[in-house]
């Protein structure tokens, strides 16, 4: 063992540069890994402790205790409590103080005249809490609103949108109401709780603009006297609450809002991130693999001399797997390290964007130190386990014999098992695709199609070179066919190094066609569904926003131009046991701006007692029009509608609609998410437009949109995300990239003698190096084509599994346009990838390499 | 460039001029070529020969423009070669020059009509097909034009190198010991082939060999000891080569 120990040490020592791509692979992986890893403890550790101090004064807390949660949302609803509460907890022994917390969404105009916030965190107001302890919120300059019209606002809001101590802005609430700035605050010491804006008002005017009547508050904030603990604080509340009322500790509290914020944002967005280091780490795996099975091919020789001169399997294989652990280890370390400079570079950059990451430590657990570290390990060696192995099965004989490069071809039981594999694989995303639409079988098929497209690589690749470099020899003469006979010189080395881009650019793919197929959905539903001529919405994404006020469609429809102008807003009640969301809306004129599909019932007479169902909702639970279904609300009311109409489409006007009358006795704080407007005959679409936004101005001027303006805007977040996905596998594509350099380079040390021999016969260097850089390229236009190919493939098969799986048609689309970006950008990488190996192989001595072995 | 040839060909083929080589520096410095002056006659088949460490392969090297002179100057035709730059030379080395490796050194994935034409195609011009044709012929390797190196036997290939070596027809063929990568039977095919291409077909050749039996395929024989010039033999045979050769060992 002692003997492998020092051949591996030797050999790396001598042989630096070969590793060097190896290493890399392992560290960037590792290194995003252990990044995300630290990124998401030091997150959570920090709302942790944010919401701990913000919370410490309130001691328990009384809300409802029922929560209404909608498919998609992770909060749940909460009918308010009634303020007046207060005097009955007051009594309670052992209560200092108890508040009404009173809470809404409010989205504050900036200095600009741009709403500040609403893409994704919600924009909260509320009433400014005066008691100090049991306000997580901190005044840190100015004053407290005393009068009406004046608000504190979180210092990070403040910034965002431009806002100081004195300034009057319009809150949108949603109906506008004019704010005067008179304090700023903190929460938790920080601008912010991460992305919410705040807005406290008097109490007065919270319950005049949040509530749906006086009396209410979301909650009731109670604070203990000295030597009350908070347990024994809810023991006592308990028994005096309402029915349907409960207490929580203030811990308890401070834990579900932790945990919502966790489960919210923390964990998507690490999740997502760790998908993506998946992605990377997958990638590094071929590269790796393929350098080590180079590197055993290419020392056949020294091997099998060792073997000759007694080394057994084992210590031969063994040097080799120390080898690699060497590198695993050094390389691992590394990106751990590299990763935590990650997160601390991204903890000093967050705040310069405008994205409060509370200062202090940052907090690395061990599982975030050990995960990235076994990761890479295992990653690397498991890499070179194979070529390992199959150095140590190299036959003595083989140091007589003449230098053996690895020109293997691909094997028949490859063809064969990768062509069964594939077979299995379309057919697996077929059943989920066309027999039994579910997102499982499709995404299993997906799978396999991923290993069988790795495991026909060599297969494949000779046939593809061959077609991908034809032009090649015509465009480039005998430098261009060169290259090609070279990339086509080992089938299975070739396919490993492109398999590497192909995954990258499979992701990539697969994103786009994904993205791209929502697009064409929203598009599809908008211009199928809408049938208005007009959309008045505000810009809002997630829980952000504050909607449109419910008097603007009344208002809308007062305009000469306008036909009908319908408000929708939105509800949420237990149908049946399940959470649901409502639309609450004129249902008589809804059937004019939205195309329902076919409508059985009607939907003119819906009243307080009528309810209108899709089809598929109705169908679900067996309901015609007569029958009854019985909806509980959040103030835990049961009621009985009547099924009054049966639609059709149901994409954006809901599963559930009732009308205002009906909503009124249970609604909170009121608004609509969308008004359709349609326009009367005549009116030129540029006229009515300008009339509604004039009454919109009067508003909180929200947008008013054309419908292809609509369509558009509901895919703005798309775009978003798509490029987040792309800058994340850039990643990825960086890996592949490396692994394509480092296989050019073993590959050009390996016919040294040959490149001596062109340019003796007068190859010119740039001849040369144009011939190494269109291996290159043409190794990447393999990878390339077969990634976009397998990505294009699983985009479909994620649609239209999709498709069938959800309630609203699922449009597949393929974008031309993105998908020739990726195609340049795969060959601009191969391309890059060649350049120092051809500067390389430029540069070698003719006289040297002619004579080398 | 090829009509200057023709002119200039009537001649001296390749030449050199106060050659001295020294590799290295101070005192682990070897001057492999100590002031050689050798003009090799266009139209002939010269031999260099001298014991190991002679600097008889230095001599080729510098004369082809494979390696670059410490001082003194190096001819091809009239062109000195110690004024190009890399690309020049090497566009030299492609069209007034050719080589045959002792070992072999084909490109294993071209077949053996692309390694022939291999300088002409990397000229990017096509070259002359019936004189490609002609040598085709000579070397016998009609029926193998579109086998790979890999199937070829070592005689085989060392006579695709020579075929390749005259394909574009340099001013002069430099062979570093052609067949001492061969058993006796190939290797005087390949020294029969490169005999006639000089004899029948008018060409240039310089061979670097150690053995006298190749040696006396040629025309003349310039022998190199310690980096000198130190003897030329016209009409040469294995047996006064040898004794040549003999009478340096003695001397040593």
């Amino acid at each position: 063992m002692n003997t492998s120990v020092r051949l591996s040490l030797s050999s790396l020592r001598t042989h630096k540069r070969r590793f060097a791509g190896t290493f890399f692979a392992v560290f960037l992986g590792v290194a995003f890994l252990a990044g995300t890893l630290v990124m998401g403890d030091t997150l959570r550790a920090s709302f942790d402790s944010m919401f701990g101090e913000a919370t410490s004064g309130t001691d328990a807390v009384v809300r409802s205790a029922e929560a209404i949660t909608t498919p998609g949302e992770a909060q749940g609803v909460r009918r308010p409590v009634g303020t007046d509460l207060l005097r009955t907890i007051e009594q309670v022994p052992g209560v200092a103080a108890a508040v009404p917390n009173i809470q809404g969404a409010g989205q504050l105009v900036g200095a600009d005249g741009k709403p500040v916030g609403g893409q994704g965190p919600p924009t909260l107001a509320g009433n400014w809490i005066t008691d100090p302890q049991l306000n997580p919120y901190r005044l840190a300059e100015g004053r407290a609103p005393a009068r009406s019209g004046e608000v504190v606002v979180n210092r990070g809001a403040a910034k965002k949108g431009g806002l100081t101590i004195g300034d009057t802005t319009t809150l949108r609430t949603p109906d506008p109401v004019e704010v005067t700035v008179v304090g700023l605050a903190t929460f938790g010491g920080a601008d912010g709780m991460a992305q919410v804006t705040f807005t406290g008002m008097t109490r007065s005017d919270a319950e005049k603009y949040l509530t749906a009547r006086p009396g209410e508050a979301a909650t009731i904030q109670v604070r203990a006297d000295p030597g009350v603990s908070q347990s024994a604080l809810v023991d006592r509340l308990t028994p005096v609450l309402p029915k349907g009322d409960e207490a929580i500790t203030g811990q308890e509290s401070a834990q579900e809002n932790t945990d919502m914020v966790s489960s919210q944002f923390l964990t998507i967005f690490t999740t997502f991130l760790l998908v993506f280091s998946g992605v990377a780490l997958l990638v590094a795996t071929f590269s790796i693999h393929n350098t080590f099975a180079i590197i055993v091919a290419q020392r056949t020789r020294e091997n099998a001399l060792l073997r000759a001169l007694g080394a057994s399997r084992r210590q031969v294989t063994a040097s080799t797997l120390v080898e690699a652990s060497v590198v695993a280890v050094t390389a691992s370390l590394a990106g751990l390290a590299g990763g935590i400079g990650i997160a601390a570079a991204l903890q000093a950059l967050f705040p310069a964007i405008g994205f409060p990451f509370p200062e202090g430590d940052l907090v690395i657990k061990t599982l975030s130190m050990v995960l990235p570290l076994v990761v890479g390990f295992v990653v690397c060696l498991g890499s070179a386990l194979l070529p390992a192995v199959r150095a140590g099965r190299t036959a003595p004989l083989a140091a007589l014999r003449e230098t053996a490069v690895d020109a293997a071809g691909a094997s028949r039981a490859r063809a064969v098992t990768g062509t069964a594999l594939a077979a299995v694989a379309v057919a697996t995303a077929l059943v989920g695709v066309l027999v039994a639409p579910s997102v499982w079988p499709a995404g299993i098929g997906a799978l396999l199609a991923l290993v069988a497209f790795v495991v026909l690589g060599p297969v494949a690749s000779s046939a593809a070179v061959r077609v991908l470099g034809s032009p090649l020899g015509r465009l480039r003469g005998v430098t261009g066919s060169l290259a090609r006979r070279n990339a086509l010189r080992s089938p299975k080395r070739t396919a490993a190094t492109a398999s590497a881009l192909m995954i990258g650019v499979a992701v990539v793919s697969l994103f786009t066609v994904f993205g791209a197929s929502l697009k064409a959905t929203m598009d599809q539903t908008v211009s199928r569904s809408f049938a208005g001529d007009v959309a008045v919405s505000t810009p809002s994404f997630g829980a952000g926003g504050s909607g449109l006020s419910p008097r603007l469609a009344p208002a809308v429809q007062r305009l000469p131009e306008v036909d009908t102008a319908v408000g929708l807003g939105r509800g949420v009640a237990e149908v049946d046991g399940k959470g649901r969301a409502l639309t609450v809306t004129d249902p008589a004129a809804l059937a004019r701006t939205f195309d329902l599909g076919t409508v059985s019932g009607s939907l003119r007479d819906l009243g307080t007692d009528g309810i209108a169902i899709t089809r598929k909702e109705a169908d679900r639970m067996g309901l015609v029009p007569g029958d009854t279904a019985r909806l509980t609300f959040t103030d835990a009311r049961t009621q009985n509608f009547t099924v009054r109409a049966v639609y059709g489409r149901s994409e954006l006007a809901g599963d559930y609609v009732i009308t205002r009358a009906a909503w009124a006795p249970h609604r909170t704080q009121d608004s609509d998410t969308l008004v359709a407007v349609s326009f009367k005959d005549g009116v030129s679409a540029d006229a009515g437009k300008a009339a509604v936004q004039k009454v919109a101005d009067r508003y909180g001027s929200p947008q008013v949109q054309t419908r292809e303006e609509y369509a558009q805007s509901s895919a703005g977040g798309i775009d978003m995300m798509l490029t987040l996905v792309y800058a994340l596998l850039a990643l990825a594509v960086l890996i592949a990239l490396l692994g394509i350099a480092n296989t050019l380079t073993l590959a050009v040390h390996e016919r040294t003698r040959e490149l001596g021999l062109l340019r003796a016969v007068g190859q010119t260097r740039p001849q040369l190096r144009a011939m190494v850089r269109w291996e290159s390229v043409l190794v990447a236009s393999f990878g390339t084509a077969g990634g976009l190919g397998l990505g294009a493939f699983l985009g479909w098969v994620l649609v239209k599994a999709s498709d069938g799986a959800r309630d609203s048609a699922f449009a597949f689309a393929i974008p031309p346009a993105q998908l020739v970006v990726v195609a340049l950008v795969g060959l601009a990488a191969g391309a890059l990838a060649g350049l120092r190996p051809a500067r390389r192989a430029a540069r070698l001595d003719v006289l040297r390499a002619i004579a080398a072995e | 460039m090829t009509t200057a040839t023709e002119a200039t060909s009537v001649r001296t083929a390749a030449r050199v001029v106060g050659a001295v080589k020294v590799y290295g520096s101070g005192d682990t410095a070897v001057r492999a070529l100590d002031g050689v002056d050798v003009d090799f006659a266009a139209g002939r088949f010269t031999a260099i020969m001298g014991p190991s460490g002679s600097g008889k392969s230095t001599l080729m090297h510098c004369a082809a423009g494979l390696d670059t002179l410490t001082s003194g100057a190096a001819y091809i035709g009239d062109t000195e070669l110690g004024s190009l730059d890399d690309r020049r030379l090497t566009l030299l080395r492609r069209d007034r020059i050719g080589f045959v490796f002792q070992a072999f050194n084909l490109v294993p994935t071209l077949t053996v009509a692309e390694n022939i034409t291999l300088p002409l195609d990397l000229a990017g011009g096509g070259g002359d097909p019936e004189w490609i044709e002609a040598l085709v012929d000579v070397v016998g390797l009609r029926d193998r034009l579109h086998h790979r190196p890999s199937e070829l036997s070592g005689g085989q290939q060392q006579r695709v190198a020579v075929a390749r070596a005259f394909a574009g027809r340099p001013d002069v063929v430099f062979a570093d010991e052609p067949t001492g990568n061969l058993d006796s039977r190939s290797g005087q095919e390949v020294l029969g082939l490169l005999g006639r291409a000089v004899r029948q077909m008018n060409r240039t050749v310089v061979m670097v060999t150690h053995d006298p039996v190749a040696a006396a395929h040629a025309d003349e024989v310039v022998f190199l000891a310690d980096g000198r010039l130190v003897d030329r033999m016209e009409a040469p045979t294995a047996d006064l080569v040898l004794d040549r050769m003999k009478a340096f060992e003695v001397r040593s």
